[in-house]
């Protein structure tokens, strides 16, 4: 851990003891020890998020700094300036509110504080003032990682334009405000809608809702960023059309924020920026009125709840999914999925960003009122949803719930390993493979001839057998049952190797499927290959599940292999 | 019958269980007593194939356990000590769940798991979440699920705990009763009047060593101490437990 200089030091011991506990407490809350391995690198993972930040952070800055290099016209180079301005501020309101989501609640009293903290000499204002400070310090750190690199060179690049009066002296101010505005007028706004419905709202509904409010905003957030059109051009904001957009956009009202104080915004957008000013005071205004009365009336409210909540009825047949073990494990992970806010968040994540990602690649085909040709924008967004869903879902089965549990799984294995790798397997295509294939069958209504239609749809159901054949190698483990190991895999080298592999491989395959399509050798060839991959994956993976042994505890490598010849 | 010989469990080179030996027979419910940290649920685990032995052979039936571990599986049913279950799920959902990974018929199950919900009086509260459950309705499903598919062996570590008295009672003969069906109960708890009632057999282990192993009645005239629990200090009891509590109430005092 770094040495804290002596003068914080100094100034957090002024502060009151409980606060600094509370404080302490309420930022390690961000991860949930509870399903961590033993053995894991804690500060390790946080370290790789921080670092894909930063990274992401290298990345925009080198972006900003050679398109501006090798933008010669003076023109043009204010035109990317502009754009790079909305970009960047788009970006971060995204991540701002990724982690708004992922963090959900965490400044509002839940049912476990009030319960340990209210029998404790601990006042409402300090559980408050150490909540919004764990909250803010959090938000801080993204704010400071993402930028890091970025928030220099854009101010920079921007100043060097003609126009503010003291370059990048008022440019780099004027950019780090605007910067903390949008992430506070966004995390403020949430905190207004939560608290605002857990005060209006009986607390049972409350919870519910909020559930449902989460995954709302998860997709607002992403679909907001990946369908909002780029208008940062004069002209373009001027045109009529786009009026709506830049009125109702929150990114183009801090976007305008930031020319506005830094003296480059027409007198005739200063209409948007006012509203960057209204909205960051209501939010602000909307978020403290909230958490006080929260703190005020939810928490009487959460002591005051029944323990015991009636549940829904349950279905009147039993759902079979294949045999028991399948069905079991096949229900118990629908049911962790819908049911852990932390499981139903990572699970959405991938889906959020595959189904934004899908919407905006095929934007302009769906929006065509004539039946159109199966273009490349079908073939790569469905099978990058196929990945995404398959491999989101792989992922997501690897956090486990209620890891002290699973002894229940371990005293009743009673069938074979390759039993349980099967129940993964038909877990995989249930949760992920089919919803994936049905979305896109949905997708691809608009396109023609059925023909190529039809046959993009088979191929894609083989990739997606294909994938999650590739996510059952080494994959030994019943679904949300095993303790993980965070660090364990290097974020940024994966984030890299995707990028490679989707280059490498994705387009040329597309490419090759498009022109397969129709062509019935060329398609009988690719069916053959894929098929008789697939065979191949199924095999081996159904081999090696015969000897594997099924574990509930990810152990990190040994750095020293033993020959264990004193045995 | 369940034989344990010379069984011992290391954590880091330190032993937790020392070549313990004994053995738990069919129609007797055998308790298995020590104080906090002696080994008890250790052993437990052991027997249930949850942890790994460093030493020694467990036999069921005269097999050694790991020569069929699923075999063995299906006949064992187990209560652990705490209380831990998918709380996510409602009670009707996990014993369900576990009635499918013990791959019961389902039609036989659901019926059998809607009795005895409501033997337990649980019926009403099925299909709520068991996060909202307390102790004792937690310990009544893990009774459930260790119970529905007629184990031969029953391991139960505290399966009272958390139980209102009228519960305690119903599980006290009912486990009187399964022991008089043939069934071998392996029985850990720290209640000793209740091991008293129930047992008629007790093994007690401290600091990981066996020190006794036979009918309450044979402990009781060997010793000529005249309760379970005047053997059980004398044998697993270091401390001076009264003037213990006079120097905690003496340091609350200060």
């Amino acid at each position: 851990m770094p040495d804290i200089p002596a003068s914080m030091e100094r100034l957090i011991q002024r502060l009151p003891l409980d606060f600094r506990v509370l404080y302490r407490q309420f930022l390690l809350r961000v991860i949930d020890f509870e399903a961590l391995s033993i053995q894991a690198d804690v500060v390790g993972f946080l370290g790789q998020f921080a670092g894909v930040l930063f990274m992401l952070s290298l990345v925009h800055s080198v972006v900003a700094y050679l398109g501006y290099a090798f933008t010669p016209a003076p023109d043009a180079r204010l035109a990317f300036c502009l754009h790079m301005e909305h970009y960047l501020i788009a970006t971060m309101m995204l991540v701002i509110g990724l982690i708004t989501v992922v963090s959900w609640d965490a400044t509002f009293p839940d049912r476990r504080d009030v319960m340990v903290l209210s029998p404790l000499p601990v006042t409402p204002r300090t559980i408050l003032a150490a909540k919004v400070t764990a909250s803010a310090a959090v938000l801080g750190l993204a704010i400071l990682t993402l930028n890091a690199a970025s928030g220099i060179i854009l101010p920079l690049l921007v100043g060097a334009q003609p126009g503010p009066a003291l370059g990048f002296f008022q440019s780099l101010p004027a950019w780090w405000f605007t910067l903390i505005a949008a992430s506070a007028f966004l995390y403020c706004s949430v905190l207004t809608v939560q608290g605002m419905t857990a005060l209006l709202l009986p607390r049972r509904i409350f919870l519910r809702l909020s559930a449902i409010l989460q995954l709302a905003a998860f997709g607002l957030f992403l679909g907001v960023y990946f369908v909002q059109p780029s208008i940062t051009d004069p002209a373009a904001m001027a045109d009529p059309a786009n009026r709506w957009i830049l009125a109702s956009s929150p990114s183009y009202w801090f976007f305008a924020l930031f020319n506005q104080l830094n003296g480059t915004l027409p007198a005739q957008f200063s209409w948007i920026a006012t509203r960057a000013w209204i909205a960051l005071a209501t939010a602000v205004f909307g978020a403290a009125a909230s958490l006080l009365l929260c703190y005020i009336h939810t928490m009487k409210k959460t002591v005051e709840q029944p323990d015991l909540v009636p549940g829904a009825r349950a279905l009147p047949w039993t759902l079979h999914l294949g045999n028991s073990l399948q069905t079991a494990i096949a229900l118990f992970s629908i049911r962790s999925l819908t049911r852990s806010r932390q499981h139903r968040v990572a699970f959405a994540f991938y889906l959020a960003f595959v189904f934004a990602l899908a919407l905006s690649l095929l934007r302009e085909d769906l929006a065509s009122t004539a039946r159109i040709p199966v273009p490349m924008d079908l073939i790569v967004p469905t099978i990058l949803m196929m990945f995404f869903a398959i491999g989101g879902l792989r992922n997501v089965c690897s956090l486990p719930i209620s890891l002290t549990a699973n002894w229940v799984l371990r005293t009743t294995q009673l069938r074979p390993s390759e039993d349980y790798v099967a129940a993964t397997r038909r877990t995989l295509l249930l949760l992920a493979a089919a919803p994936a294939w049905l979305l896109s069958l949905a997708l691809a209504y608009r396109f023609t001839p059925f023909r190529s239609v039809a046959e993009h749809l088979v191929v894609l159901a083989l990739i997606g057998l294909i994938l999650v054949e590739l996510g059952l190698i080494g994959f030994y483990k019943i679904p949300f049952t095993c303790s993980y190991l965070p660090g364990k895999a290097n974020v940024q080298l994966l984030f890299w190797g995707f990028v490679i592999v989707l280059v490498a491989v994705l387009l040329p395959f597309a490419e090759f499927e498009k022109s397969a399509l129709g062509n019935s050798s060329k398609f009988s060839f690719l069916l053959s290959v894929l098929a008789a991959t697939e065979w191949a994956l199924w095999m081996i993976n159904r081999q090696r599940a015969r000897a594997a042994i099924i574990y509930f505890e990810e152990i990190p490598d040994e750095p020293i292999t033993t020959l264990k010849l004193s045995a | 019958m369940l034989e344990l010989r010379n069984v011992s469990k290391r954590f880091s080179g330190i032993p937790a269980v020392d070549h313990v030996s004994f053995s738990a027979r069919p129609g007797e419910v055998t308790g298995y007593l020590g104080p906090n940290g002696s080994g008890k649920s250790t052993t437990m685990k052991m027997i249930t194939g949850l942890i790994e032995m460093s030493d020694g052979h467990i036999f069921f039936e005269g097999k050694p356990i790991q020569d069929n571990l699923i075999a063995y599986k299906r006949r064992m049913g187990y209560v652990p000590e705490e209380p831990y279950l998918y709380t996510h799920l409602s009670a009707t959902e996990y014993l369900t769940m576990v009635a499918q990974l013990r791959d019961l018929p389902a039609r036989q199950s659901s019926a059998r798991i809607d009795d005895l919900l409501r033997m337990f009086s649980l019926h009403d509260d099925r299909h709520a979440s068991i996060s909202g459950y307390s102790k004792g309705m937690r310990q009544k499903v893990l009774l459930i699920a260790a119970l529905m598919h007629n184990p031969q062996l029953i391991l139960l570590d505290e399966p009272f705990s958390g139980l209102d008295v009228a519960s305690s009672l119903v599980l006290r003969s009912l486990i009187q009763e399964l022991a008089s069906r043939g069934k071998v109960v392996l029985f850990s708890s720290h209640e000793l009047d209740t091991v008293e009632r129930i047992c008629s057999r007790v093994v007690i282990l401290h600091h990981g060593k066996l020190v006794a192993d036979d009918s309450i009645q044979r402990l009781r005239s060997l010793m000529e101490l005249p309760t379970l629990e005047k053997i059980f200090s004398q044998l697993a009891v270091e401390q001076d437990t009264d003037s213990i509590a006079r120097q905690i109430a003496d340091l609350i005092h200060a």
